[in-house]
């Protein structure tokens, strides 16, 4: 018997509405459409996707920073998109977020010890005397930081000290927005090696946002493709093989580290729609080398097999 | 780092110009401060055998009309014109920094109310608005400061409001909100501290700005009223004999003028020290 | 074949602050060479002084001398230089979002390039633009020459920018990280287009990038530098599958790449130290699994190593 999933993501729709004024009709912006998606216990879930795709914007409606337009976010057995804030207030220690710009994430007033100790104050609960040491220690920062300010660490560093206030009251689940997407390879290589270990020791749970779908193949156990606002594909693993046009053209976009392997790459045409005016059809349908009338006119469903479902009328 | 564990505006001091303009500061409002302790005459007493001596050992500055040493009515001046306008702009930041938040915390119809109101104040000279303001209280110390404060109330609520803004949209303000912050947390713990430093430079600025307000509602007779001295009522009494004693017009008019500059001055060393030049200009 | 651009020896400092130390770099016709290490190496500064540029960020030349087609740019005067840039060599920036000007055309921002450059005729220099954006694959170019900037997406933009950079007809393009700020279907464009530039017209492109694939996708030679020093420097295929310096085995290493286990990426301990934090000895040896006491008190020299040269007291002995 497979145990229920720790995070359970129910047709999840967030639309934004822009520019409305004088003379002016508002707008609506479809940022996240339908999307449902589980995760278990202790899995490492990716969302990939290009930027306008959706995927930060569906991490902020997870943790309802954001609210939803309709759909639902189970944490366990409690629904977080239906808590009153006292209540949302105290579940919001179960799961926690690390953002991707390691500069703004951190207030430049206080210091790391005063960055490690908000949770707390937040919370209402008393900091653990060599709580900050501990924490600093678990991400492999030195104790002689805790003075420090944000300005004297390395992007690096700010990151890990992200990572810590993520862990301070010790949630079940982490929602990792492009957590290196402004560091360097090698020390984004070294945060990645640090959550992986953390989830290992603390049998964690992440739902891991990123651009790059090579770090999300070789970090995540399932992978969730996202396409202007909708879910194209879920991968069930790294080496799964892609059935959507757009997860074939994004593997296709990335270079191996390897002049052995040079291609020639038959660049994708056209440009993205906006997602201020979607087409009728497939979103991608523009893009794509795949595509027929009936792409142009309907849309086609997140669907197929239930364990690698893709939304496409001419999967690979 | 060396020397960041030292409070900024004391940073400031290891700059020549912020020392120089700081060492004047001080030694203003210490003789404020101390007026009593640091000159034998009275503001107030009138000796009028000595009016008119120009400088001289016994009256260092010489003496006016009424034969009062000029120097003790300078200082005792300093106390008006320096708490006229500190008293003001305390008050002008207290309530344009409340305004300011608020506007850019609630948003809404409250912002534009706001926003239309400060504007509309911003477009007038803030010697018209304080001059209309004592029209409306009457002269005297109270309505100059209250007029002073109103003056300035937009500049403050602008550049509030302006930081606010900002740094609502900053990650950090996102991450506490993640952890459960509330709005009273983020607004206390992290907005204002964050808006605190250009809106206190901007104020300590405001303040030399005040200084000349005051001097020139005093000039008109309209601020502290006699015989209590204030450096604008002292300019207004010498502006009839600036022939038969020059002096008289010359000191106060010195003691504004030096004191204006030397706020300048240390401002300016200020925003360099905080590094906040950038945030300095965000008004809009 | 003689060089286009030729750096020896060069070094920079700001201020009090020696960035750059004898680096020698040689840039053929026809050849792209990459220029990677982390952030804070000195990439960006080695190409601002390639292109003479370094009085803009209040930079000099402390030693060595840069040659473009076998002048020194050291010995131009102002005018010279200028008319170099724009001219012969062409720049790409990072950010395509900042390198437009927001309230021009894009048709007039590229037109005034050969207007400038070339003497072309307002007519002439339009008909050149229109050619130039076809050739970037632009769609619609007469269309887009009369768009503005915020009307365009992130990779439009940069192939503007491209655009320009090739609109005086230069021989040497500098690119200083073209595609970080893109998406990846966007950047393999850019990236495919480029290499295509230099293969038809016989450009040389000096790519300043962190994307080691980028790399191995479309460089010739590969210069890696490290907190201000050349590490080494090499043809491609040999700098990918026998990486001589262990600072271009770490970097190669950094990478996630298909079929890789979980947990076998480690990353590089500590990070790039600043200017004025520079270590004695190789200045990777706190990072580097082989540091010895030799690395620790000894710079190691930059000695031939198969078809590149590489400074390290611990080369691999079997290419040496």
């Amino acid at each position: 018997m497979t145990p229920p999933p720790l995070i359970r993501i129910e047709a999840l729709t967030r639309r934004f509405e822009t520019g409305g004024g004088f003379l002016k009709r508002p707008r609506t912006m479809m940022a996240v459409q339908d999307v449902s998606l589980s995760i278990a216990r202790g899995e490492v879930v990716g969302v990939v996707g290009e930027s306008g795709c959706g995927k930060s914007t569906l991490a902020r409606l997870v943790l309802r920073l954001l609210e939803p337009t309709s759909g639902r976010v189970l944490l366990g057995d409690s629904e977080l998109t239906a808590l009153p804030p006292a209540a949302l207030r105290a579940a919001r220690k179960r799961m926690a977020m690390v953002f991707q710009d390691p500069y703004s994430s951190l207030d430049p007033r206080y210091s790391l010890a005063e960055v490690l100790a908000e949770p707390f104050v937040v919370q209402r609960r008393a900091l653990p005397s060599g709580a900050v040491a501990a924490m600093l220690a678990a991400v492999g920062l030195p104790e002689t930081l805790a003075t420090s300010h944000p300005h004297q660490l390395s992007g690096g560093q700010r990151q890990r000290v992200g990572i810590a206030r993520a862990l301070a009251l010790e949630p079940e689940f982490l929602v990792l927005d492009e957590p290196t997407a402004s560091l360097d390879v090698s020390i984004q290589a070294q945060i990645i090696d640090l959550l992986a270990d953390l989830r290992d020791r603390l049998g964690l749970t992440y739902l891991f946002i990123s651009h790059d779908l090579g770090l999300v193949r070789y970090f995540c156990d399932r992978i969730v493709v996202m396409y202007l606002g909708a879910v194209v594909e879920v991968l069930p693993h790294a080496d799964a093989a892609p059935r959507h046009p757009y997860t074939r053209a994004l593997i296709d976009s990335g270079f191996a580290p390897d002049p052995a392997r040079r291609r020639t790459i038959a660049p994708l045409t056209g440009e993205i729609p906006s997602p201020f005016a979607l087409p009728p059809g497939c979103a991608f349908a523009g893009r794509c080398p795949r595509a027929t009338d009936r792409c142009r006119t309907d849309r086609p469903a997140l669907g197929g097999d239930a364990a690698h479902p893709v939304a496409c009328f001419h999967p690979h | 780092m060396s020397g960041r564990a030292l409070p900024a505006p004391l940073r400031a001091f290891r700059r020549p110009l912020g020392a120089v303009a700081g060492g004047w500061l001080a030694a203003v409002i210490l003789a404020a401060l101390f007026a009593p302790l640091l000159t034998p005459y009275d503001y107030d007493i009138q000796a009028l055998k000595e009016a008119y001596q120009p400088a001289s050992a016994r009256h260092w500055l010489g003496t006016d009309e009424f034969g009062r040493d000029l120097l003790t009515r300078l200082i005792y001046g300093a106390r008006t014109s320096l708490s006229v306008s500190g008293i003001a702009i305390a008050l002008s930041v207290a309530c344009g920094m409340t305004l300011g938040a608020a506007a850019a915390w609630f948003g809404g119809w409250f912002d534009r109310a706001v926003t239309v109101v400060v504007d509309l104040t911003w477009s007038f000279p803030e010697i018209l608005i304080a001059l209309i303001l004592v029209a409306i209280i009457g002269p005297g110390t109270t309505g100059t400061m209250v007029a002073i404060s109103v003056a300035y109330l937009a500049q403050f609520t602008r550049l509030t409001r302006a930081q606010i803004l900002t740094l609502k949209s900053e990650t950090f303000i996102e991450a506490a909100r993640s952890l459960g912050a509330g709005n009273a947390h983020i607004l206390f713990r992290h907005l204002l501290p964050n808006a605190l430093a250009p809106v206190l430079v901007s104020a300590m600025l405001a303040t030399g700005d005040a200084i000349i307000l005051e001097a020139t509602l005093g000039f008109f007779g309209l601020g502290a009223q006699p015989p209590v001295p204030s450096w604008g009522g002292m300019m207004s009494a010498g502006s009839a004999l600036v022939f038969k004693a020059p002096w008289i017009i010359i000191f106060p008019g010195l003691a504004v003028a030096v004191t204006v500059v030397a706020i300048n001055l240390f401002g300016d060393a200020l925003i360099a020290e905080l590094d906040i030049r950038a945030r300095m200009r965000r008004q809009v | 074949m003689s060089a286009l651009l030729e750096l020896s020896e060069v070094s920079v400092s700001i201020g009090r602050a020696a960035l750059l130390e004898r680096i020698s770099l040689r840039l053929e016709p026809g050849h792209i060479l990459g220029l990677v290490g982390e952030s804070g190496s000195g990439k960006s500064l080695t190409a601002m002084a390639a292109m003479g540029l370094l009085p803009l960020i209040g930079g000099r030349v402390t030693g060595g001398t840069v040659r473009f087609d076998g002048q020194d740019i050291a010995a131009m005067t102002d005018g010279q230089r200028r008319a170099l840039r724009g001219r012969r060599i062409g720049f790409v920036t990072q950010n395509p979002m900042t390198a437009l000007d927001p309230v021009q055309r894009i048709g007039a921002q590229i037109d005034v390039v050969s207007r400038l450059h070339l003497g072309l005729s307002r007519q002439a220099a339009r008909a050149r633009t229109l050619d130039l954006l076809t050739q970037l694959r632009i769609p619609e170019a007469a269309a887009v020459a009369e768009a503005w900037p915020h009307q365009l997406s992130g990779g439009m933009k940069q192939r503007i920018v491209i655009a320009m950079a090739l609109a005086g007809d230069p021989d040497l393009i500098v690119a200083d990280e073209p595609t970080t700020a893109l998406d990846v279907t966007v950047q393999a464009q850019i990236i495919q287009i480029l290499g295509a530039l230099v293969r038809e017209r016989g450009l040389a492109l000096l790519l300043i990038t962190h994307d080691m694939g980028v790399v191995a996708q479309i460089c010739d030679r590969v210069a890696v530098l490290y907190a201000g020093r050349l590490a080494e420097e090499n043809a491609v295929d040999p700098i990918f599958a026998a990486p001589a310096h262990p600072y271009t085995r770490a970097l190669i290493g950094c990478i996630p790449q298909e079929g890789m286990a979980r947990g076998s990426l480690h990353g590089i301990p500590g990070a790039v130290p600043g200017a004025l934090q520079f270590p004695p000895g190789c200045r990777f040896h706190p990072r580097c699994p082989q540091a010895s006491a030799l690395c620790r008190a000894t710079v190691p020299p930059l000695t031939p190593h198969g078809a590149g040269i590489a400074a390290c007291h611990h080369l691999s002995v079997e290419a040496r």
